[in-house]
């Protein structure tokens, strides 16, 4: 491993807000050092827009300050199967092409509300899929449904869905989560079996 | 041999040899050595010193690379150890990896392994509870394997005197089937796990939920401190190696207090080959090893020989031993070596939840995990279509309902709730399996590891005891969880290997009759008064309770035995 490749991997290790200097020798190129697959500094880009739709920047980080994008890249390169990393890739390019189709303009051009109901119309199809696949397989009798004819590909949902949950993944798992949203500690040095709790009135 | 000099021979000569450094030959070794005894502890596996090593225990969850989980190409690698549970990226440099250490599956048989010192003792998931006479007296009754040479009585001593030591937390329960032992404060149960407790307490006779027993010290005595060793703090990452001593493991414990004495010697990378019987002197002397760094094959002496290296590496060690007395292993007059091989059936599992107690919530972690169902069927009577019977866990659980639907700033909302859901329940079967002259282990004649050794061959299945048990638990725990109210209740079983529960047990059995046994009732060997085996290969039948405590204290008992044997001079 060069010595770029090992601070780049530290900074994902340690989770680091910094934003990692671009490179400018190794411009098509990810930031992050892949082993299996294959990704351009503008699919990574892609990735980084689409992470930042999931977890955006309010009040608090958003994905990319956290670097979410590179840990999503992270994970699907050590962490997933081959037949994944492939789908995920041609899902990617199905994604970029759906949005000029539906658009008719990159991901990037899109303004957030767009975006946000483009990721959530293809949230709603893997649903209404998984729902259906759950009610044919209750009535284990049945003919087996036809699946629906979705807008997206398979490999597009396949694409979104590693995304988005290694984004959550890594957001709820990142230092700033742990420290100031739910304060993991590693030594709690208690155990209270019966712990008072006041459920919040419904509003 | 290189090595025939008298000097040489003489450094490499010692009163005891422990082979294996885990939960049971960390005992072996504390005991000899708190008695004087020069002893050599042999360890197939490298060093794992107390704290120093143990790198992962200071992480936080965003330190590891993959938060926890393994990188695909590790768990493509594995497929063996990759199924448990506690396989991760905090702890699988303790565990075993498929390719390092071959077997052959005749049938499958998920075979986790830790060879290191400390062995399996840093992975455990440290519940403890005593055997009773329901299970010594067990195969006497039901007529299944052979009668056990010992009763409860007999090792109820030995069972105080490692609770002791190890530091076990639970409370006095007062059942006849799961024995109180000496107990440091228990953990415990929430409230919903009491909720259920009391609801089986008034339902059912003969049932009881109770706090579940661990090895943790929930406060520690003068004895723990000794040890190095101070309080449990609760961090329930105990598969990393605890830096706080805070629950047993032969790393903080045992071989520390060995080495301490100053007359231990731990030799980790030495792979015991075979147990060397004297044909003329009608006794075991020593141990053929082969240092794994350098593959030079040495010999070191003893006068007793304790064979500690986990069940089925316990009975290739003495299949592998073979002499012109003993051509089929050491010991192995009967043929029964190598065969009764038992496990646990772990293979079902239900959840629930439960409507209620919303006032209600913890703080913190509970190491002991939650609460333990003891076995409550053919306890008093044969009442079922099946032999013996399982123990469950029982355990509450409440967590904040994070949605992960939607994107956006409403889903970073949902990911920062913290309002909490209802209680979740869940249960999982711990079932005792009928030891059988079918389930085996054999050397294989061709194949060899690295070593030279041959390598284990797996014939143990489940059978249709198994089965029937498995439909009962599921049947008993659905109606209790519906009579206390709980709702969405399922059930699931699965189609797990045998071995995945990781209490094999069993082929170098206990008994009274030579014939049919290969131990008498002091753990030694029927035939070789100098060689004695004290882990699971020693188990007669497998119990449903969880076996570690029962090796160390007949451990402790036997190490005691061998020693006034030896001062008698008779081995
Ligand atoms: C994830 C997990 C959870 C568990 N939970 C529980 C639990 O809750 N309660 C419970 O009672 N038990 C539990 N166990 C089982 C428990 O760990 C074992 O029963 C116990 O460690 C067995 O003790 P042992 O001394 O026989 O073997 P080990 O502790 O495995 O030690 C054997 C040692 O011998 C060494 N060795 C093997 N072959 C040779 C050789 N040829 N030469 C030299 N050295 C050799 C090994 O490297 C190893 O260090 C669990 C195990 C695991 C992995």
């Amino acid at each position: 491993m060069d010595r770029r490749t090992v601070i780049k991997n530290l900074a994902l290790i340690i989770g680091g807000a910094a934003l990692l200097p671009a490179c400018s020798q190794d411009k098509a190129k990810s930031k992050v050092a892949l082993k299996n697959i294959d990704i351009t500094a503008d699919q990574e880009q892609l990735i980084g827009d689409v992470a930042e739709t999931i977890i955006p920047k309010t009040t608090t980080p958003g994905a990319k300050d956290l670097q979410l994008h590179l840990f999503v890249l992270k994970m699907l390169d050590d962490c997933y199967k081959k037949e994944d990393q492939q789908a995920f890739v041609t899902g990617m390019g199905h994604f970029a092409d759906q949005s000029k189709k539906l658009y008719s303009k990159t991901f990037d051009q899109l303004d957030t509300k767009t975006r946000e109901a483009f990721l959530l119309g293809i949230e709603q199809e893997g649903k209404a899929e998984e729902a259906a696949a759950q009610k044919s397989g209750d009535e284990k009798n049945a003919a087996p449904a036809t699946p629906p004819a979705g807008k997206y590909s398979p490999e597009l949902k396949k694409f979104y869905s590693i995304v988005k949950r290694q984004t959550i993944n890594g957001y709820t798992n990142s230092k700033y989560f742990m420290t100031n949203i739910v304060v993991y500690e590693l030594v709690p040095g208690r155990y209270n079996a019966h712990f008072p709790y006041k459920q919040k009135q419904a509003v | 041999m290189a090595n025939l000099n008298i000097d040489s021979v003489k450094e490499r000569t010692f009163d005891a040899i422990v082979i294996g450094s885990g939960m049971s030959g960390g005992w072996a070794a504390k005991e000899f050595t708190d008695k004087g005894l020069k002893t050599l502890i042999l360890e197939r596996g490298r060093d794992v010193k107390h704290i120093k090593d143990y790198p992962t225990t200071n992480m936080y969850p965003w330190e590891f690379e993959h938060r926890g989980e393994l990188p695909m190409s590790v768990q493509e690698a594995n497929p063996i150890v990759n199924r448990c549970y506690a396989f991760g990226e905090s702890a699988a440099h303790f565990f075993v990896k498929d390719a390092e250490h071959p077997y052959i599956q005749d049938k499958p048989f998920d075979w986790i392994r830790g060879y290191q010192v400390g062995g399996k003792s840093l992975l455990w998931a440290r519940q403890t509870q005593r055997w009773s006479d329901f299970d010594f007296e067990g195969p006497a009754r039901d007529g299944f394997a052979v009668d056990w040479p010992i009763r409860y009585k007999d090792i109820a001593p030995w069972y105080s005197y490692v609770e002791k030591f190890a530091g076990i937390s639970g409370n006095r329960d007062g059942i006849a089937e799961l024995p109180d032992g000496e107990f440091l404060p228990a953990f415990p149960l929430n409230t919903v796990e009491e909720y259920f407790r009391d609801h089986v307490k008034s339902k059912y006779k003969n049932r009881y939920v109770i706090s579940a027993r661990c090895a943790h010290l929930s406060t520690p005595k003068q004895i723990h401190l000794d040890q190095g060793r101070v309080q449990c703090q609760r961090r329930t990452i105990c598969e990393r190696g605890c830096p706080f001593g805070g629950y047993f493991s032969a790393n903080a414990t045992t071989i520390p207090w060995a080495l301490k004495s100053g007359h231990a010697t731990l030799r980790p990378f030495s792979v015991v080959e075979s147990i060397i019987y004297d044909d003329k002197l009608g006794k075991a002397t020593g141990v053929r090893v082969i240092d794994t760094n350098t593959k030079e094959a040495i010999e070191y002496y003893a006068k007793v020989i304790f064979v500690n290296a986990a069940a089925l590496n316990t009975n290739l060690i003495l299949l592998n031993s073979k002499s012109h007395r003993f051509p089929n292993g050491l010991g192995n007059d009967s043929g029964v070596l190598g065969k009764y091989v038992a496990f646990h059936n772990y293979s079902a599992h239900i959840g629930a939840e439960y409507d209620g107690a919303k006032e209600w919530t913890t703080d913190g972690r509970n190491p002991a995990g939650g609460g333990y169902i003891p076995r409550f069927r053919n306890v008093y009577k044969q009442e079922t279509d099946f032999l013996r019977g399982y123990a469950s866990g029982f355990s509450a659980y409440r967590y904040p309902e994070r949605s992960w639907d939607g994107v956006g700033s409403s889903l970073k909302d949902n990911l920062a709730n913290k309002e909490l859901g209802p209680w979740h329940v869940g249960s999982h079967m711990m079932g005792e399996t009928i030891p059988k002259e079918s389930n085996f282990v054999s050397l294989d004649d061709k194949q060899k590891d690295t070593w030279g050794v041959p390598l284990l061959k797996m014939n143990i299945d489940y059978d249709d005891n198994d089965e029937k048990m498995k439909k009962d638990y599921v049947e008993q725990l659905t109606e209790m969880f519906t009579s206390a109210g709980f709702t969405n209740i399922k059930a699931s079983t699965d189609r797990r290997a045998p071995g995945l529960d990781i209490h094999e047990m069993g082929g170098a059995r206990m008994g009274n009759d030579p014939k049919t046994s290969i131990l008498n009732k002091w753990n030694q060997v029927h035939s070789v008064k100098n060689v004695f085996v004290t882990d699971g290969a020693s188990m007669t039948s497998t119990s449903c309770q969880n076996p570690s405590l029962t090796y160390m204290a007949f451990t402790a008992r036997a190490a005691d035995y061998a020693m006034s044997e030896m001062k008698k001079g008779n081995i």
